[in-house]
């Protein structure tokens, strides 16, 4: 007798339950087109599907709230998977912008992929402040020929050898990145390599790790993307790691303009394109075909008004003339 | 029957039993779908092995199976595709992982098994259990912090001291703790309790009155338990070792976090190494923009898993050489 009753209870239950589901839902439905009518100043509205680059993910959340916010009826479906899941969401059509956080391959453009460049971004080296040859490479800075050497031909080995004292052959430990990443990709460049693979040195997973490690290490190198390596509230570099000065225009010295232990000079010497390109780089934003209606809204407001919320999150605002020639590209 | 029973038979208005053959024919039925659901897992090792031998195809059509096997350069870029030192990679590390597991777990779970009291094991065992369920990028993040550091600062010195110069296997080959040795640490406190766990269910299932007739002969506890227990759970211990391996084989990310991920074959316990699973991990959604890359890791993919299929052949063998021994 008790079995059939909490037999019927039960059942009641769960019809309850389900009942109350439909009703959440049905008005859930029908308050979308109500905020389309309330929002009748504004006519915008649909979602905008955006996956790519780690690198960009961050920002991207941040310019989707901010377009939100003007726009109420636009939303946003924004994930990350590296820079290659983007290219093959937007090439096969699942996403409407692909966040690329390095060069375009010819082969993606003939695939019908257009992009633009939204904001720089820029790769540094980075050595422990425990490092007993700071000294040195603060006064005569690294060249791009050392740092090739380390990372691409493997002919530097030794910390001697990096500043000049053949008889110092305490080895360098060099890190490179495990896991495919478009900074890794700028360093190899950098170094004259064609791609991450030519890299050598310890693979490290995740910038984050690749940061510690470095700490962690005062005879390592390794290196690091300007907001990993910047305390971004605080504006110094993060606790624990300098960033050797690269010798730019190789005097065997390392002029002011190339040391930077600050956020604002290291942002300086990228927006100017002081600091060499590669290792900076512009982030870029792919879709299929020239982008259109919301979507060229989007990318557009990113390029004008968006490029003000950047150098909070750690990137680099193009110029006037990169943003004039992106914004060129898109008409 | 009960009185819900009762209401629905009449309900259908005849108060009467099923008859015998629909019965059988239930039973058939219900045979037959537990046969089918049975044949399904054996079903989907089939369709991985055949999805990806098929995605894999542009780069074994490409280059001859040697070259992809024996090749010692991975230059995706430049079109060399060599798995050799991944899959020497993969093997490294799970033997160093296996080598430092096995006799502890063997020690610790003989201790749980014969020797413990009720209570230790009580706490004993759940505990161990825990250390299973830690997720493995935790794993991971401990190698980074404590086991990266530990091998770099007292095993590499110590190694180096007094076995390095005289036996290559152990020579410290480069100066950070990175590597194989870390990773088949990681790996070896991973498997700890599975292996651990399985040996002592074995243990259990050997009839106590063994025990008792030989401890009646005046023998001791451990003469008992080598003379007379572990012949009788050697199979087990072998088959919760090739469980421990099968699961290292396998194991990316708290690996893939120590190991240093560099495509060299390795040729000490201090060198780096890039074992498959990381090689797919580290790539996968990355590179789909290069041709036959894509293929590439699929490649990979089927490596590992014939390889882990060929180990468990290998081990079953074994095995069963063993029982029929007996």
């Amino acid at each position: 007798m008790r079995k059939k009753t909490l037999t019927w209870l039960s059942a009641l239950l769960v019809l309850a339950v389900a009942l109350s589901a439909c009703g959440n839902a049905a008005p859930a439905e029908s308050t979308v087109p109500e905020v389309e009518a309330s929002a009748s100043s504004d006519e915008l509205s649909g979602t905008i599907s955006i996956s790519g680059a780690f690198a960009l993910y961050p920002m991207m959340t941040v310019w989707a709230d901010e377009f939100s916010k003007l726009h109420p009826g636009v939303q946003f479906d924004v994930q990350g998977g590296g820079a290659g899941k983007g290219m093959t969401d937007t090439i096969a059509g699942a996403v409407d912008i692909g966040m690329i956080s390095r060069a375009i391959k010819p082969e993606e453009e003939s695939q019908g992929i257009f992009w633009v460049s939204v904001t720089k971004d820029a790769v540094f080296p980075i050595i422990s402040s425990e490092n007993p040859y700071a000294e040195q490479m603060l006064a005569k800075g690294i060249s791009q020929e050392v740092f090739a050497g380390m990372y691409i031909t493997g002919e530097i080995t030794t910390w001697g050898q990096v500043i000049g004292d053949p008889s110092d052959t305490t080895p360098i430990n060099i890190f490179t990145r495990s896991d495919a990443s478009g900074a890794a990709e700028q360093w190899a460049k950098f170094g004259g390599g064609a791609a991450q693979e030519d890299l050598l040195g310890i693979g490290v997973n995740g910038e984050p790790s690749m940061v510690d490690t470095v700490i962690k290490d005062p005879l390592g190198i390794g290196f690091g993307n300007l907001n990993s390596i910047f305390d971004l509230s605080g504006g110094g570099l993060v606790p624990g790691i300098i960033i050797p000065p690269i010798d730019i225009n190789n005097d065997g010295q390392a002029n002011s303009d190339e040391i930077y232990t600050v956020k604002e000079d290291a942002f300086g010497a990228v927006a100017n394109g002081t600091y060499p390109s590669p290792p900076a780089r512009f982030e870029n934003l792919a879709t299929l075909g020239k982008p259109e209606g919301l979507t060229l809204i989007f990318i557009e407001w990113i390029l004008t008004d968006g490029q003000q919320y950047l150098e909070e999150a750690g990137f680099v605002p193009l110029t006037p003339e990169q943003q004039a020639e992106s914004l060129a590209k898109l008409k | 029957m009960s009185e819900i029973e009762l209401t629905q038979v009449k309900v259908e208005g005849r108060l009467s039993r099923p008859s015998t053959p629909s019965r059988i024919t239930a039973d058939r039925t219900a045979r037959r779908a537990f046969f089918v659901i049975t044949l399904f897992p054996i079903l989907l090792i089939l369709i991985i092995t055949v999805a990806l031998f098929v995605r894999a195809m542009p780069i074994l059509s490409t280059y001859s199976l040697t070259d992809l096997l024996f090749g010692e350069i991975w230059r995706p870029n430049n079109g060399q595709f060599g798995f050799r030192p991944f899959i020497l990679g993969t093997l490294w590390v799970t033997a160093v992982g296996i080598f430092l597991a096995v006799p502890p777990c063997l020690l610790a779970s003989i201790y749980l098994a014969e020797y413990a009291h009720a209570r230790t094991r009580a706490i004993a065992k759940p505990i161990l259990d825990l250390l299973a369920a830690i997720p493995p990028v935790v794993y991971g993040v401990w190698g980074l912090l404590a086991i990266v550091p530990f091998v770099d600062d007292v095993l590499a010195p110590l190694f180096d001291r007094w076995l390095g110069s005289t036996i290559p296997i152990f020579s410290v080959t480069q100066p950070t703790g990175f590597g194989i040795l870390a990773g088949g640490i990681v790996l070896a406190v991973m498997i700890a309790p599975l292996i651990i766990s399985v040996i002592f269910e074995v243990f259990a299932t050997v009839p106590n009155d063994l025990r008792h007739a030989s401890l009646a002969l005046g023998t001791t506890q451990w003469q008992t338990i080598r003379t007379v227990v572990l012949p009788q759970v050697t199979p087990g211990i072998i088959a919760a070792i090739v469980l421990g391996a099968s699961r290292a084989l396998g194991e990316t990310i708290a690996v893939l976090m120590v190991v240093g991920n560099v495509p060299k074959v390795p040729t000490s316990i201090f060198d780096t190494a890039y074992p498959l699973p990381a090689l797919i991990a580290n790539n996968y959604g990355e590179m789909m923009s290069i041709p036959l890359y894509d293929a590439a890791l699929l490649g990979a993919a089927l490596v590992l898993l014939v390889v882990i299929i060929i180990f468990n052949i290998l081990s079953t063998l074994v095995l069963q050489r063993f029982l029929r021994r007996k």
